[in-house]
């Protein structure tokens, strides 16, 4: 990793010419055929090709430049040019790569392993979330870099499992915002640990406002980062379907997690699987769905389950869960129910449908959840 | 020549004695009030002064001092009218002194002479230290709750005149009139399904546990918060006196001569300021509204859109049972023991609940429920999740019991209650709940349990023992088995989804 207060000239450049503010696109333009310093000069000096009009000519001025070597230098960013030596080889090749990538933490590590992106909702539901974690945690484990976008949600909680594996592959998070924006509270904590034990990527410079575009716009580079894309919730119309068609314009491989059909926030995904879209249950459906595309040089190793998990035993089958316990396990098969419908379905008294939830919560077969009921995923 | 009238004015909901002083004497004809009078005393002049030309009553033109004794309370309100219209008379010798001996006045007076009632009535006429006190006909009923036979009513201020001179007589005191019971509060058998939230606020009236209920818009909140007067037993005789003193003060009375014997039930909107909701005012303090609910229920609904700091304005009331309203004029002690019933969505859209079904992201979520601080969710013992209820219950699943069969059974719980020392269980001391209260092995180890996971605090502990002892009042069992402890466990469910950081 390079440490920015070592920021050579070319890449102090190069953070200068994505300060601008200029698109994706127009970036990529300033940068075709020009270095980096020589391109700010052209633009300083009115002559660059793709600035005829001399737009850009008034924003680049040497306090620009400064301002943000500054800003890497304090935040410990590191800037890569596409092109030159440094730039993610996984994201060069794209068609729609972004010239300047600012990164936090080891970039090296996206190279030579497959990577899946796991993206969703920010408004998850704890099934959404549950499933997240896990795949992280699973995927993670099995050797697979995870990808998502640092987000609240499906994304954190993506994150979240993969970071508590222990000697796992460093997961990445591609952000919208610029790498020192602050976090909210309640990322902050994720945001540190990204920089610490995973990679944060962003086009935006360190010091510049976003705008909401941007998040749309690095949904490519989610897509274009990974060999298969794992969409685990989404509402209709929401951003992941975005990535969706970002991973499909590049023949990425798009999974998606089946939920209710009665929630909303399976609404996207659900849909997604009746476009052709392939299921995942578990880890290994989406192992299979990488080794595809990355077969030759993979080096999954098969999934490891952790075995402090033992599958909870169906209610009945043990002598253990009295008859009242039963009977209540029963009555939570079905979709998840608050303590009234659970005891209009058992047919039990209050007090016997009480105990027997707290029983069962014991025995890790009962789930509650902001005051509503269900069984544990098995 | 001096005259000396006894009198009340109003501080708070209670009242204060005031001695009406009136000088008359040779000099420039004037009028003067001295004594901290507000701008409606000061104003009782003209009143005065209309009612007592067009009763064809003297008018002194004589210099005239009123002194409203003792001179450092500050007086409010019109109640004087009558008491200085009197004195008056009595000071000009236009009425023998020997016939107001010992009489006191409240009452405020029109231009054509009439007496008119004035707010706090009961608590007045309750400080007047006199044999008969004379208040306008409309309070009559209210003022012979407290004052009984003393009370003398007329409707003119010549009517008060003749009967005080024996040329006339008192006009009827009419007979008391109790609230009639269970007129129009709505009935529990009108609730389909929902046999939790049914439970719940059967718990809640017997243990008086404060209850939050939780759910989607349609779930039926209000119609259940507003069926919880029901089941409530009737007011005691002074616990009504101190409602019929409250409301009267406030000006909210049920009507004339009512005499509460229903638990007042309030609802402020959201919108409602601190000082509507805790009490205070500038002119003079007045009761707010968790006063008003004193001995009864304080319903907030849309818990999550009120203030912040008028739901952490309620924390101290609700410890402590009053509220004291410091202001630079006064310090007031307003009774406010009530039973608080809030109702929220899960979330801004109201779905939240269902896993799902919410389109809320988990930022508008926790803006949503930061209003509602953690101590104050602490003080809800009962809270709960509801669902839409069943199409099938809708549509003619079978009725619960009747709020009559449920009030009979909270009054036997509050009996047992009342064994321990207590009026309900939410009022039992922390070494209450570990002494009489006898708490059963396998329930001490499901609360153990739950203490050792985290999922309990010690303060939540209290809560849920409290809660147990009810159940097991209700259910009429002696000692707290492990049933009750799992069920009062399941009621306040709700309340960790509100508290704990939502998402992961």
């Amino acid at each position: 990793m390079t440490t920015v207060s070592a920021c050579n000239e070319d890449e102090l450049y190069g953070a200068g010419l994505a300060a601008l503010g200029a698109s994706p696109g127009m970036l990529r333009k300033f940068l075709d055929g020009y270095g980096a310093r020589e391109a700010w000069e052209a633009i300083a000096r009115g002559r660059h090709r793709a600035d005829p009009g001399r737009r850009w000519r008034t924003k680049a001025v040497p306090q620009l430049l400064d301002a943000v070597g500054e800003s890497c230098a304090q935040a410990g960013v590191s800037v890569m040019i596409l092109g030159q030596p440094g730039y993610p080889p996984a994201l060069a090749d794209d068609g729609q790569a972004p010239a300047v990538l600012f990164g936090l933490g080891e970039v090296a590590t996206l190279e030579g392993k497959p990577r899946v992106a796991v993206v969703g909702t920010r408004s998850a539901t704890p099934y959404g979330l549950g499933v997240a974690t896990e795949l992280g945690r699973d995927l993670t484990s099995s050797g697979v870099v995870v990808v998502s976008g640092g987000s609240l949600g499906i994304d954190a909680a993506a994150h979240g499992g993969a970071l508590g594996v222990d000697g796992g592959t460093a997961t990445v998070a591609v952000l919208g915002t610029a790498l020192d924006a602050p976090a909210s509270r309640s990322q902050s904590a994720l945001r540190v640990a990204l920089g610490q034990r995973g990679t944060v990527l962003s086009e935006i410079p360190p010091g510049a406002h976003s705008a909401r575009w941007w998040f749309a716009v690095r949904n490519r580079v989610i897509a274009a980062l990974a060999h298969v894309v794992v969409v685990v919730e989404c509402h209709h119309g929401g951003g992941s379907l975005n990535t969706v068609s970002a991973a499909l314009a590049r023949g990425v491989t798009v999974t998606a997690v089946p939920g209710s059909i009665r929630s909303p926030a399976s609404a996207g995904t659900n849909r997604l699987l009746v476009e052709g879209a392939a299921p995942v249950r578990d880890v290994d459906d989406v192992l299979t769905a990488v080794e595809l595309p990355v077969v030759g040089h993979c080096d999954i190793t098969p999934p490891r389950r952790p075995p402090a998990r033992p599958r909870p035993p169906r209610p009945g089958a043990t002598t253990r869960l009295g008859a009242r316990a039963s009977r209540v396990a029963r009555a939570l098969d079905q979709d998840p129910a608050t303590l009234d419908v659970v005891v209009r379905r058992s047919g039990l008294g209050l007090g016997e449908v009480s105990l027997a939830l707290e029983e069962l919560s014991d025995a890790g077969l009962a789930v509650g959840e902001r005051g509503w009921w269900s069984r544990p995923r098995s | 020549m001096l005259a000396r009238i006894p009198s009340a004015t109003l501080h708070g909901v209670d009242g204060r004695p005031v001695s009406v002083e009136v000088h008359v004497s040779a000099g420039l004809p004037g009028f003067t009030v001295v004594g901290l009078p507000d701008a409606a005393v000061r104003e009782s002049r003209d009143r005065v002064r209309a009612a007592l030309l067009s009763s064809r009553l003297s008018w002194p033109s004589r210099r005239v001092t009123v002194n409203l004794a003792p001179s450092g309370v500050r007086k409010t309100g019109a109640g004087l009218d009558l008491p200085i219209a009197i004195g008056l008379l009595v000071a000009a010798e236009a009425l023998p002194s020997r016939c107001v001996e010992d009489v006191g006045f409240v009452g405020e007076l029109g231009l054509d002479g009439s007496v008119r009632p004035v707010p706090g009535i009961a608590s007045l006429v309750a400080s007047i230290d006199a044999r008969d006190i004379v208040v306008p006909v409309a309070a009559s009923a209210e003022a012979a709750l407290v004052a009984g036979e003393r009370v003398r009513t007329a409707s003119t201020v010549a009517e008060v005149v003749a009967a005080l001179r024996g040329q006339g007589k008192w006009a009827d005191t009419s007979g008391v009139v109790a609230g009639a019971p269970t007129a129009n509060e709505p009935d529990l058998l009108e609730v389909r399904g929902q046999v939790v939230a049914r439970r719940a606020l059967e718990i809640a009236a017997a243990g008086g546990h404060h209850l939050l209920l939780v759910g989607a818009p349609g779930s039926g909140k209000t119609m259940l918060a507003t069926r919880l007067p029901g089941i409530l037993p009737d007011l005691d005789r002074d616990e009504a006196l101190e409602v019929l003193r409250i409301h009267s003060a406030a000006g909210t009375s049920a009507g004339p001569g009512t005499f509460p014997s229903r638990p007042p039930f309030r609802a402020p909107h959201h919108g409602a300021t601190e000082v509507a909701v805790v009490g205070g005012g500038t002119s003079w303090l007045r009761p707010g509204e968790i006063s008003l609910a004193h001995a009864g229920v304080l319903f907030l609904d849309e818990l999550g859109e009120f203030p912040a700091t008028v739901l952490d304005s309620l924390r101290q009331p609700l410890e402590e049972q009053v509220i004291r309203v410091r202001r630079a004029r006064g310090a007031i002690d307003f009774p406010a023991r009530f039973l608080l019933v809030g109702a929220m969505n899960p979330c801004p859209c109201g779905e939240g609940g269902l896993p799902g079904a919410c389109r809320c992201t988990e930022v508008m979520r926790r803006r949503y429920l930061r209003r509602l601080s953690a101590p104050l969710l602490d003080r809800f013992d009962l809270a709960i999740t509801l669902g839409r209820p069943d199409v099938e219950d809708l549509l003619g699943g079978p009725p619960g019991d009747s709020s009559e069969v449920v009030a009979r059974r909270v009054v036997q719980a509050r009996a047992m209650a009342r064994e321990r020392g207590v009026r309900c269980n939410a009022e039992l001391r922390f070494d209450a709940v570990d002494g009489p209260c006898t708490l059963s092995a396998d329930g001490a180890a499901l609360l153990e349990r739950r203490l050792r996971s985290g999922s309990l605090s010690a303060r939540g502990l209290h809560r849920v023992r409290r809660v147990a002892q009810t159940i097991a009042d209700l259910d009429g069992d002696r000692g707290v088995d492990e049933r009750h402890v799992a069920e009062a466990l399941q009621l306040r469910s709700a309340r960790t989804a509100l508290v704990s950081e939502p998402g992961r």
